[in-house]
């Protein structure tokens, strides 16, 4: 593999290109299929009188005229922001919570029967108590997304620091270390590799349920737009806008990826 | 009779360091106790060189832990310098019998994480340090790598440098050069004696082998299969024990007679059944 891209550098620009498209034939296929289905489908009416609105092309037609006058960004910006401001809230939460549960075994016993209690209640049956608490808008969403972000990051980081070595805990008491020294020395690296796992799936179901949240009374966001294209009967916005959630899921979910790849030991 | 041989070895110049009083150590084997370690009674003086052999299972690691700390006796007393040990501490160091690498550290940053701990922050002086130890172990080459990237010897050597790197006052080893090929061992051994020398160190060595046993000590307690120690016997050979002086006209005879002498008690330990009661 190395050696074969090696040899196209000498080659020529085009070589790489070909080289580039084999790997991933398999993957640029599945793409192809998706896309042609989709087309078909909305083509033949399979989805009713609306179909020709949902198709890809439709769809492809109201992303390049909402991109260029400004929606994407206008409504992409303020979820992200929301996504991001809730996680970095949930993690500065979620992760020292997940140490300590860890660490402590008393602990443990103690958080285990709420934390799993709580974790399986939807965020959205909190909605109208957030929205008593906090108000419509910003507060109320934000609060139901690290709400929903902070269970995998506390669950997982529990398990990463729970099952650290007791040959790690041992070596590190003999060479004179105390609680602080074992928990930043040796219980917090060894649990990065689950905490980058509970992120991924904080980030992947906070993406989720930040659609529904944003149809609660916030003036923006892509959930919010979502709503508002359907009350202008614009279908291939809509499904554009369907195409930009994937999308950006996507990215976020590969940028855990490569999170993953770089920070996670593996033994 | 440990008692007897002990005297010999304490009354000298050296002062007692760590003692033993009626160690007992219990588990739970099948619903039943074993006693891994029973009635020890052992004087180990400043700077003394102490090895410990046994057959398998006669309870040289348990007694070791217990020094370090990391278990409790069941009854009997460990002192360090008059004080009941209670936990362990950075003043013994243990190497224990499985390697206890950090999997997400090179060779370097694992012997340098003794550093951090003792709060040495400047990073080319942990370098240095660090480094220091990792060619005396003949680790050089192998400093960037990490613990998935070595062979079993090469994890055992860069444990090895972990502890050696913190200066601890008391060594506990156990087993550190077991399966090591016999010219890293030779390697090894000089530089422990070495360094046991300089600094002036107590060390507690667990083997299962006997020349390494007659080669490093002072003095050589033996264990018996349930869980005594049976015999302490002292090493006259004459030191430096290595190169040239080996080759001293009586001393391969001394040496060999010495062993012998070891061997049998071994054998006569490892003849007994294992104590459950
Ligand atoms: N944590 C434990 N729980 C129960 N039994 C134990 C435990 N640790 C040791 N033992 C038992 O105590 C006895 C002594 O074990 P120990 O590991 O001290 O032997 P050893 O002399 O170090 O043997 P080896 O030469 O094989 O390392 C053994 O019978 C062992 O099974
Ligand atoms: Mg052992």
């Amino acid at each position: 593999m190395k050696m074969g891209s090696k040899e196209d550098n000498i080659q020529s620009g085009s070589g790489m290109i070909v080289d580039f498209i084999k790997g991933r034939a398999f993957y640029l296929l599945g793409i192809l299929l998706f896309l042609a289905a989709w087309q078909i489908a909305c083509t033949l009416k399979g989805f009713g009188d609306f179909s020709e609105a949902f198709s890809p092309l439709s769809a492809a037609l109201a992303l390049l005229e909402m991109a260029r006058n400004g929606d994407i960004l206008h409504h992409a910006i303020p979820s992200l922001r929301r996504v991001l401001v809730s996680l970095s809230l949930a993690i500065v939460f979620a992760l020292p919570t997940g140490v300590l549960v860890g660490y402590f075994r008393q602990l443990e016993q103690i958080t285990y029967v709420p934390f799993q209690f709580m974790r399986m209640i939807s965020p959205l049956a909190w909605m109208p108590i957030a929205i008593i608490i906090f108000g419509v808008g910003d507060v109320s969403v934000t609060f139901l997304l690290w709400l929903v972000a902070i269970w995998p990051l506390i669950l997982n980081t529990v398990h990463g620091a729970g099952r650290v070595s007791p040959l790690w805990l041992n070596m590190a008491k003999t060479m004179g270390a105390k609680d602080m020294g074992i928990l930043s020395k040796i219980i917090i690296p060894a649990a990065i590799p689950d905490m980058l796992t509970g992120l991924r799936l904080a980030v992947g179901v906070s993406w989720i349920i930040l659609v529904p949240a944003e149809m609660l009374g916030v003036p923006d966001g892509l959930g919010y737009f979502i709503l508002d294209t359907r009350d202008r009967f614009r279908y291939d916005q809509l499904m554009a806008t369907i195409f930009i959630i994937g999308a950006i899921g996507y990215l976020l979910d590969s940028a855990n990826r490569w999170l993953i790849s770089k920070f996670a030991w593996k033994i | 009779m440990a008692e007897g041989t002990n005297d010999k070895a304490g009354s000298g110049r050296r002062k007692t360091l760590i003692s033993l009083s009626g160690v007992t150590k219990k588990y739970q084997k099948n619903g039943k106790d074993l006693e891994a370690v029973s009635g020890c009674d052992l004087e180990i003086a400043e700077n003394e060189f102490l090895v410990i052999v046994g057959p398998t299972g006669s309870g040289k690691s348990t007694l070791l832990k217990m020094i370090a700390g990391f278990e409790p006796p069941t009854s009997g007393e460990i002192r360090l310098e008059g004080e009941l040990i209670k936990g362990p501490g950075a003043d013994r160091g243990m190497i224990f019998q499985e390697y206890a690498l950090l999997p997400w550290r090179t060779v370097l940053k694992n012997v340098e994480l003794g550093l951090e701990l003792k709060g040495v922050s400047g990073e080319k002086e942990k370098k240095a340090l660090a480094m220091n130890y990792i060619d005396m172990v003949g680790l050089t080459y192998a400093a960037g790598k990490y613990p998935v990237e070595l062979s079993g010897g090469m994890k055992r050597r860069a444990s090895l440098a972990m502890i050696l790197v913190t200066k601890p006052k008391i060594l506990l080893m156990d087993g550190p050069f077991n399966a090591l090929d016999s010219k890293t061992k030779l390697t090894l051994h000089n530089e422990i004696v070495r360094i046991w020398e300089h600094e002036h160190n107590t060390i507690i060595f667990v083997t299962s082998e006997l020349d390494e046993a007659v080669k490093l000590s002072d003095r050589i307690a033996v264990m018996n299969k349930r869980g005594q120690i049976s015999r302490i016997i002292d090493n006259p050979l004459p030191r430096p024990r290595f190169g040239k002086e080996a080759l001293a006209p009586d001393f391969h005879h001394r040496f060999v007679a010495l062993r012998e002498e070891v061997m049998n008690e071994v054998k006569i330990g490892a003849g007994l059944e294992a104590c459950t009661i």
